[in-house]
C-alpha cells in the first residue's frame, strides 16, 4: 500500500514574472519500508519534490496524499502539526540547533510532541546509541564532525516516530567514510524498523544503496527503477 | 526547553548581547539616579520650608488667607487675627501627634528702611521660645544671638538682607506700619542677629521680630495670625489637619504642600519627570532591542524555518523572540537597578556636594548639598517600564521570524 502517492504535480515559481516550471506532471507512489533515491542533475526539480511531499511547500497543481491524509486541505498550523508526526526531515547542512547538546536536540522534537520526560530522554538516548553515538551525548554541533552531525539529525528525524523520512542531499557535506557509516545506519533503521526513507540526491555512493531510483530530468520523471539489493 | 534555547541563544553573541545588556542596565542607573537626585533636591527643599518656617500644619483666620492673595485686602490684613486663640491652644493640647507649636504675628510687605535705602520685608512677630520647639531658625544665627537680651524691638535679619543694605549687628533697621485705624507708623529696631538659612527666597523678605513688639505696633495685643504645629511625624498631617479642622470650624487649617503651593507643584513635578524620562529611555531602548532582536533573527533564519519545519509552531517561535528578548531585561534591569540602589544609598549617606552651583540653587530654596531619595515604586516602575518595552521590542522581529516560510530555510540548503 502507497505511503506515500503524488498525482499530477505541477510546480510553477515566479508565475507573474518570469514563470520557472520546476516540476511538470509528477506521478510518484511510495510503499512502506522503500528505501528510495530521487535523482537528477541540478534544476531538475528533485527538492521541489521533496518539499511539496514534506509539507513544506504547496503544490501548483496536483494532489499529494500521504497515507490517508490530503495535504491540500491542511492549513499551515495543521500542515506544522502533521509535519511533526509523520515527518522525519534530514537536512543537506544538518541544520542542529547550536545551542542544545545531541541529546538535546534528539529530545526537542518529542518535546513539541509533548512526550513525558523520562521516555523522551530513554528515546534520545537508544538513537544516539543506534547512530554510534552514545558518547556524544552532551556534546553541542560545534564539537562535532560533519558526519557525527548528520547522524544526530538522523536521530533527530527519527525520534518522533515519523511514519517517513525525507532527506535532502543528506550526504553532500560528508568525506566518504561519514557517508558509508550514515547509509549503513539508515540502511539498518529501513530494514530492521520497516521507516520508509527518501533521499534527493546526485551522490552515487546513495544511489549505490538505494533500493528504488527515481530519476528526474527538466521537472519530470524520467525513470523509475528498482533494485534487489 | 524553550526558555533553554532562548537563555542560550542570547550568549551565542555574548559580545552583541553584553552590549545590550549593558545599555539597558545604565539606562536603568541614570534613570534611578537622575530621578532619585531630583527628589532628593525636592525632599530638601520641603524639609527646609518645613523646618526654617512652614512647619506641618498652620492655622489661620480664612481672611487673612484671602487678603495674601487680594492686594487691596492687604493693608487689611494684619488685622484677620485668629478669633479664639486661647480655645486653639486647648484643642490642640489634646494631640498627641503635636510634637510643638508656636502662635505668630505677621506683616505683610513691610516697608524696610536702612540708612537711605528702602526694601520690602515679610515681618513675623514670634514668641523665641515657642519657636525654637517649631522651627529651627535659632540654630542658623551666624552672627549675633537669638532674641537673648530682652530690651523692646529688636530685630533678626537674614544674611542677604545684611548684605542689600550694608548693615551689621546693633544698627538700626526702621520698619514701617499701617496700624488699626490706618495711620502710618515708623518703628526702629535694631539688629541682634542675623541668620541664614541658604533658603534665598525666604532670606530675601523674612525678618523677626517678638511678637509682643509687633502686636503692640500693630494695636492687636494677645493676638496671632498663625500657629505653626510640627508633629511628630509628617505621614500624620492629614489626619491632624481633619481633626483640628473638625474642632475648629471657622479656622483655615491647612498642611505643609497646601501652604506652600510650590511643594504641590514640585510633587507634580516628579511625578512628570519620572514619566518622561522613563519614556524616553522607553523609546530609546526600544529600537535598541528592535535593532539587536532583528539582527539575531536575520542570522538565524536558516535555523528557524528548520525548527517550524520540524514542527516549531508560529505561536512558539513567537514565543521563544519574546522571551529571549524579555531575558535580555531580567538579566540587565536588576544590574542597573542594583547599580542605582547602591550609587543612591552612597550618596543618601555622604549627600552630593554641589556648592559649586550653591548660588543658583540657593536663589530656588535648595540645598546645595542633595541626598538623593529612590523608593521602591520608583524601582517597580522602571521593572515593569524594562519588561514592557522587551515585549514592545521583540513584537517586530518576532513578527519576522513567525513570516519566514520554512521551505525557503531548506532551499538554502
Amino acid at each position: 500500500m502507497s505511503i506515500i502517492s503524488v498525482k499530477n504535480i505541477h510546480k510553477t515559481y515566479n508565475e507573474k514574472t518570469v514563470p520557472v516550471h520546476a516540476l511538470r506532471g509528477v506521478d510518484l507512489e511510495i510503499s512502506e519500508g522503500e528505501f528510495t533515491a530521487i535523482v537528477g542533475p541540478s534544476g531538475s526539480g528533485k527538492t521541489t519534490l521533496l518539499n511539496i511531499i514534506g509539507g513544506l511547500d504547496r503544490p501548483t497543481e496536483g494532489d499529494i496524499r500521504l497515507e490517508q491524509t490530503e495535504l491540500s486541505t491542511l492549513n499551515e498550523n495543521q500542515l506544522i502539526e502533521f509535519r511533526k508526526n509523520n515527518i522525519g526531515f534530514i537536512f543537506q547542512s544538518y541544520n542542529l540547533i547550536p545551542v542544545l547538546t545531541s541529546k538535546e536536540n534528539v529530545e526537542f522534537v518529542m518535546l513539541l510532541q509533548n512526550r513525558p520526560k523520562k521516555e523522551m530522554e530513554t528515546r534520545a538516548k537508544e538513537l544516539l546509541h543506534a547512530v554510534g553515538l552514545s558518547d556524544k551525548l552532551d556534546q553541542r554541533p560545534a564539537q562535532l564532525s560533519g558526519g557525527q552531525q548528520q547522524r544526530v539529525a538522523v536521530a533527530r528525524a527519527l525520534a518522533s516516530k515519523p511514519r517517513f523520512v525525507l532527506a535532502d542531499e543528506p550526504t553532500a557535506n560528508l568525506d566518504s567514510k561519514s557517508t558509508a557509516d550514515l547509509l549503513d545506519i539508515m540502511a539498518k533503521l529501513n530494514q530492521e524498523e520497516q521507516i520508509t526513507f527518501v533521499f534527493s540526491t546526485h551522490d552515487n555512493r546513495v544511489i549505490e544503496r538505494a533500493r528504488r531510483v527515481v530519476t528526474m530530468v527538466d521537472g519530470k520523471i524520467e525513470s523509475d527503477e528498482t533494485f534487489n539489493r | 526547553m524553550l526558555l533553554k534555547i532562548a537563555w542560550r541563544n542570547i550568549w551565542r553573541s555574548k559580545l552583541r548581547s553584553i552590549v545590550v545588556i549593558s545599555s539597558i542596565a545604565i539606562g536603568v542607573w541614570s534613570l534611578v539616579f537622575l530621578l532619585s537626585f531630583s527628589r532628593g533636591m525636592i525632599l530638601t527643599y520641603i524639609d527646609k520650608a518645613i523646618e526654617n518656617q512652614t512647619s506641618h500644619i498652620q492655622i489661620h483666620n480664612p481672611a487673612f488667607i484671602n487678603a495674601d492673595v487680594d492686594k487691596n485686602e492687604l493693608e487689611r490684613a494684619a488685622f484677620n487675627y485668629l478669633s479664639d486663640p486661647e480655645g486653639i491652644e486647648l484643642e490642640l493640647s489634646n494631640y498627641d501627634e503635636i510634637e510643638a507649636f508656636a502662635f505668630r504675628s505677621y506683616a505683610h510687605q513691610t516697608f524696610l528702611g536702612v540708612a537711605g535705602k528702602t526694601g520690602v520685608a515679610n515681618v513675623f512677630g514670634i514668641n523665641p521660645e515657642q519657636e525654637k520647639l517649631v522651627t529651627n531658625i535659632h540654630q542658623q544665627i551666624i552672627e549675633g544671638d537669638y532674641f537673648e537680651s530682652q530690651k523692646r524691638n529688636q530685630i533678626l535679619i537674614s544674611r542677604a538682607q545684611a548684605e542689600k543694605y550694608n548693615i551689621g549687628l546693633k544698627k538700626k533697621v526702621i520698619l514701617s506700619f499701617t496700624d488699626q485705624s490706618g495711620i502710618p507708623t515708623k518703628v526702629a529696631f535694631r539688629v541682634c542677629g542675623i541668620y541664614d538659612t541658604k533658603n534665598q527666597l525666604l532670606d530675601q523678605f523674612n525678618v523677626f521680630v517678638r511678637q509682643k513688639d509687633l502686636n503692640r505696633i500693630l494695636n492687636i495685643p494677645d493676638q496671632s495670625h498663625e500657629v505653626a504645629i510640627l508633629l511628630k511625624d509628617v505621614h500624620q498631617s492629614d489626619e491632624v489637619k481633619a481633626g483640628i479642622a473638625a474642632a475648629l470650624p471657622g479656622q483655615l487649617v491647612r498642611v505643609y504642600d497646601e501652604i506652600s503651593p510650590e511643594i504641590e507643584l514640585f510633587n507634580v513635578q516628579i511625578e512628570l519627570s519620572t514619566f518622561i524620562f522613563t519614556f524616553i529611555f522607553m523609546l530609546g531602548l526600544i529600537f535598541g532591542i528592535i535593532n539587536t532582536m532583528l539582527m539575531a533573527v536575520l542570522e538565524r533564519m536558516r535555523e528557524l524555518g528548520m525548527l517550524m519545519a520540524i514542527g516549531l509552531n508560529k505561536v512558539k517561535v513567537f514565543q521563544m523572540i519574546t522571551l529571549e528578548t524579555l531575558l535580555l531585561g531580567i538579566v540587565s534591569a536588576p544590574i542597573g537597578m542594583l547599580i542605582g540602589y547602591i550609587s543612591v544609598g552612597y550618596f543618601q549617606q555622604v549627600g552630593l556636594d554641589l556648592s559649586h552651583f550653591s548660588k543658583g540653587m540657593q536663589k530656588f530654596g535648595l540645598s546645595e548639598v542633595v541626598y538623593p531619595v529612590s523608593s521602591a515604586d520608583m524601582y517597580i516602575t522602571f521593572g515593569v517600564a524594562v519588561l514592557l518595552t522587551a515585549i514592545l521590542g521583540s513584537i517586530y522581529p518576532a513578527l519576522k521570524a513567525i513570516r519566514l516560510r520554512p521551505v525557503e530555510a531548506i532551499r538554502k540548503v
